[in-house]
């Protein structure tokens, strides 16, 4: 079965670069565009690795990974921060909270995300786990 | 798939993030020169301190990165693609350089509204048949976003001169918010009515509304309701700056009304001559 990413962003133009190169290594990529409904989907969907965006209409993506982590269900999910926003502060809240990655939408190649993320889920390869700025 | 074409692509938007920064930058501090009243001297300068320049590059380097990844996964890739994809990144980064190019006309329009060169074209022409096209235009937005849209568009609006692209700014500038600040479920209403000779168009909607404290500012350049300090929203804040000037250039007036139960209501009126 291929393994399942949750992608929570609501900038379709994102959505649609970075999910393309996903896509073709074969993961099944789930679109979330709004933040509540990702708490929801995180929890029924079991996904191997959630991309979790800051900027989302109407929350924080901060507060979507501070609520992941105190929920039974999904304290243990991987959750990667796909953002645009490095500031230290946002940076140290997001490991403070747990994330497993901080990844910077304009720094990262789409076609390399697979490989960035790929180790996360227990796969072979990819780059080590540290905040990408 | 040509790629001397994506390159090309790649390097002009680039060459217009710098350009459009560097606008911002110098604008900053011609902008005191102007200023007439101590506290939009004021505000102006909290704003610029904190928000406006990361707020913009922002806005500017969200576009530009999807711009730069659907050509390098083009130019990368193509051959790994299925058709589809391919035809969904090219359209990507059409959108994304639209969204560009017009953040970069908005700059260019409020610079000009502040040095008194803004200027309209008036053709005789009817403003029912562009408010019906402009609710037309944003039908499958609303759809996406599951609010409901409706317009009542006055059939009896009599003919007359106004900037049509101009109006058709005004109109996508409110219904964009409109439907941008209202959760799903909600509505968005458009009415045109004329009295005497005054055209009048509402845009209400049922979203989130503007705090009381907030309203006096929202024709402010760069004013992000409930954006205090960082950056927590989508948008540059030119929107409503723009709108103001372009009612104004045509003789009218724009305003804000709480819409009741909730909600936000723009009304604009324009003179019928
Ligand atoms: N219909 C509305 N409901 C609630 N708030 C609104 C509405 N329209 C505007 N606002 C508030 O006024 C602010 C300024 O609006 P404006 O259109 O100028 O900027 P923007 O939409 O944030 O950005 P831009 O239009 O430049 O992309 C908004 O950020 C929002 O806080
Ligand atoms: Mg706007």
């Amino acid at each position: 079965m291929p393994k399942k990413i949750l992608f929570i962003e609501d900038d379709e133009g994102f959505f649609n670069i970075f999910s393309v190169p996903l896509k073709m290594k074969g993961y099944d990529v789930v679109h979330v565009s709004d933040g509540a409904l990702g708490v929801e989907k995180a929890i029924s969907e079991k996904p191997d690795l959630i991309l979790l965006d800051i900027v989302l209409p109407g929350t924080s993506g901060l507060d979507i990974l501070k609520e992941l982590r105190e929920r039974p269900e999904s304290k243990d999910a991987k959750i990667v921060m796909l953002t645009n926003f490095g500031s230290d502060e946002n940076i140290n809240k997001a490991m403070e909270y747990g994330a497993n990655d901080y990844l910077m939408k304009y720094n990262i190649v789409p076609s390399e995300l697979p490989d960035k993320i790929a180790i996360l889920m227990g796969e072979a390869s990819g780059a080590g786990i540290k905040v990408t700025q | 798939m040509n790629v001397q074409i994506i390159l090309n692509i790649l390097v002009i938007v680039e060459s217009l993030l710098l350009l459009v920064i560097s606008i911002t930058l110098f604008r900053k501090t011609s902008d005191f020169k102007k200023l007439k009243k101590y506290e939009e001297a004021l505000i102006m300068f909290q704003a610029n301190q904190n928000d406006v320049i990361p707020m913009l590059v922002h806005e500017l380097r969200a576009p530009l990165s999807v711009v730069k990844g659907a050509s390098d996964l083009l130019l990368k890739s193509t051959d790994e693609m299925n058709a589809d994809q391919v035809r969904d990144l090219l359209a990507q980064i059409k959108s994304s350089s639209e969204g560009l190019l017009k953040m970069v006309g908005d700059i260019l329009d409020v610079s000009k509204m502040e040095g008194g060169k803004f200027q309209i074209s008036k053709v005789f022409g009817s403003l029912g048949g562009l408010l019906k096209e402009e609710c037309a235009y944003f039908e499958s937005l609303a759809r996406v976003k599951e609010v409901s849209l409706s317009c009542a568009t006055g059939e009896n609006i009599p003919e007359f001169s106004f900037d049509p692209e101009r109006v058709k700014q005004v109109m996508s500038n409110l219904l964009s918010n409109a439907i941008k600040f209202t959760p799903k479920g909600g509505s968005v209403e458009v009415i045109a009515r004329h009295v005497d000779r005054i055209v009048e168009v509402v845009v209400e909607d049922t979203g989130i509304g503007v705090p009381e404290k907030d309203q006096p500012k929202l024709f402010h350049k760069f004013f992000q309701a409930g954006n205090q300090g960082g950056v927590t929203q989508k948008g540059t804040g030119l929107g409503l700056v723009i709108t103001k000037g372009i009612v104004e250039a045509h003789g009218g007036k724009i305003w804000y009304e709480d819409n009741k139960p909730k909600g936000a209501k723009f009304i604009f009126a324009l003179p019928l001559k």
